[in-house]
């Protein structure tokens, strides 16, 4: 009996930090938190948009057990409303207009019914009021001592096909509620951000040759980068944005390709005859790409240096695209193989470590994963019953998030 | 205490500040053929511009249809690649042809248009077996971004699995 406890101590704390295991939390271990709003501008209509978009945001920190009921309340009230007695938590805002019309926010979290935390915060307008909701979910998360939810302040950029031939790209929050049509008119596909501050990003223009541009957020400008016939896409950009990987087809024949930012050279690193497309970076000398040397699309690594390919995953009839975090790769797997019918893709996460493989959706066509810089979050593409979506996997806390595209459907995003 | 404003957040609201004050930077759609407008002005035999020859000469170019994740021409499809092999070594021999290779709309992952663009190349190199010169012939994929059919049967989703031909002066 010793041993087998000691056995189960070990393999417990083996597998305690291994996101390919299924986390299941259970609501009512979650401590309670409920929302007032003490909010004196605005109407109801903005009232019940904020709220909903900070509940929306406590759900996705997936630490509390949100109540989501809406409730009014003074600000200065030095007790919590009489229905929120019961909670652990309660989270107490004031939103107000000042003369330049700025969006102002003031913020009280309760415990026990005492002031634990406070905050103010400010926008130019309040068009922008998803992401000072965005910034107080990642507050109050750091307040609790949570690992980081930074993800939650980034901006999305994602292309929209909107009809043959027409695409936009647009920039958004994470559940889509702020949308600012940066590019309209046109082909353009597969926006990839230049840099971690946001700050420009690479698209391929299909208008005439299949081309590589970089735009300014700030000037408006676009420039070219470079071109090549059939195909040519930013797959990746270096965490210090001084290299990307690209893929192009310069002799008909689709390769993956290291581009040097600084010296405007790129070297090619796959050679196969058949696809290879979507290069990652997995560290400085390796990249994780996607090729169909088996005779079917699955992922493999390459070793920039050396050229050894190594075969990354083993399960998965067709896996067609990837994202690589650390040891973590998390790739879309087709589950049926039916050109008469509708299709499921599903995401999975792989760990290079151990091997073990976690499904991570379950319907529809799942696809386009990205990971979150700290690993924790993946953002997707989900298309299902003619409505396409953005969602969120938050792996620790083993939930998915689904925020809908009104209109269109997404094409490619990052964020 | 207050603090003020998270610096994030005014990183954010000032980027997209500067956002709503530009003109978002449009990328005009002046189409691959924008050259064709210049060259229907170059004079016309027997009433018929160069634009309007180049769309008579495309019409009889039949489109390539694959099998779902296929990239080799079918037994069916040999013909019309002949057909347009031979039309592209006669009447259009002194135009350069663009083979648009398309998916179905089953993925938008870069894999997809590595797939059109295999599928232009089997087409390219059956014409270039024809006889065609291959210096007249250009490829480019569209994925699953330029279909033909939106409706969710297999009807519509075979004829997006396809190469178009597209000619240019």
């Amino acid at each position: 009996m010793k041993i087998f406890f000691t056995w189960l101590f070990i393999i417990s704390f083996s597998f305690a930090g291994d996101a390919t295991f299924d986390v299941i939390k259970k609501v009512d271990s979650l401590p309670s938190i409920a929302v007032e709003d003490a909010s004196i501008s605005y109407d109801n209509t903005f009232k019940m948009q904020f709220f909903k978009a900070l509940v929306a945001d406590l759900n996705v920190l997936s630490i509390f057990n949100v109540d989501g009921n809406y409730r009014n309340i003074n600000f200065n009230d030095n007790n919590v409303l009489v229905e929120n007695k019961d909670m652990k938590y309660v989270l107490r805002y004031k939103m107000l207009e000042d003369d330049s019309a700025g969006f102002n926010v003031e913020l009280k979290l309760y415990k026990d019914n005492g002031v634990v935390f406070t905050k103010a915060y400010k926008a130019n307008k309040n068009d922008f009021y998803i992401f000072i909701s965005h910034a107080i979910a990642v507050d109050i998360n750091e307040f609790m001592g949570e690992a980081s939810v930074e993800w939650m302040k980034r901006k999305v950029i994602f292309s929209k096909n909107v009809s043959p031939k027409k695409t936009e790209i647009i920039i958004s929050d994470y559940t889509l509620t702020y949308q600012y049509k940066i590019i309209e008119g046109g082909l353009n596909l597969f926006p990839k951000w230049a840099n971690q501050a946001q700050t420009s990003f690479y698209y391929t223009s299909l208008d005439k040759k299949p081309t590589l541009k970089q735009l300014d957020i700030k000037s408006g400008q676009s420039k070219a980068i470079m071109s090549s016939d059939g195909m040519m896409i930013c797959s990746d950009v270096s965490a210090d944005a001084t290299k990307i990987l690209v893929t192009m087809a310069p002799n008909n024949q689709p390769d993956v390709y290291l581009y040097n930012v600084a010296t405007q050279k790129s070297t090619r690193i796959t050679t196969y005859v058949g696809i290879d497309v979507g290069g990652q970076f997995m560290d400085d000398n390796t990249i994780v790409f996607v090729s169909n040397r088996l005779g079917y699309p699955n992922i493999f690594s390459q070793k920039i240096n050396t050229g050894v390919v190594e075969q990354m995953i083993y399960y998965g009839k067709s896996n067609a695209a990837c994202s690589v975090n650390g040891e973590y790769v998390v790739y879309k797997a087709r589950e049926s193989s039916d050109a008469f019918s509708g299709n499921t893709f599903n995401l999975h996460l792989i760990s290079t470590k151990t091997d073990f493989v976690r499904r991570l959706t379950a319907t529809g066509v799942n696809e386009f994963p990205r990971f979150s810089k700290d690993g924790d979050a993946i953002l997707f593409i989900k298309n299902y019953m003619d409505q396409s979506s953005i969602g969120v996997i938050r792996l620790k806390s083993n939930k998915n998030f689904l925020f809908p595209l009104k209109s269109g459907k997404v094409q490619s995003m990052d964020w | 205490m207050k603090s003020i404003v998270l610096s994030s957040v005014v990183v954010a609201v000032l980027v997209f500040s500067g956002c709503s004050s530009k003109e978002p930077s449009v990328d005009a759609s002046s189409g691959a053929n924008s050259g064709m407008g210049n060259e229907s002005a170059k004079g016309s035999m027997n009433g018929e511009t160069s634009e309007m020859r180049i769309a008579r000469l495309e019409k009889q170019f039949s489109s390539v249809y694959f099998d779902f994740d296929k990239f080799d021409i079918r037994a069916d499809m040999q013909s019309k690649v002949s057909d347009s092999a031979t039309l592209a070594k006669t009447e259009a021999k002194d135009l350069t042809i663009k083979l648009e290779g398309n998916c179905d709309e089953w993925g938008s992952d870069e894999y997809n248009f590595a797939l059109g663009l295999k599928r232009s190349e089997s087409v390219k190199k059956s014409l270039i077996a024809s006889g065609v010169d291959a210096s007249k012939i250009t490829m480019v994929s569209y994925g699953e971004s330029n279909p033909v059919c939106t409706e969710k049967t297999k009807d519509c989703w075979s004829k997006n699995r396809r190469v178009d031909y597209k000619l240019l002066p």
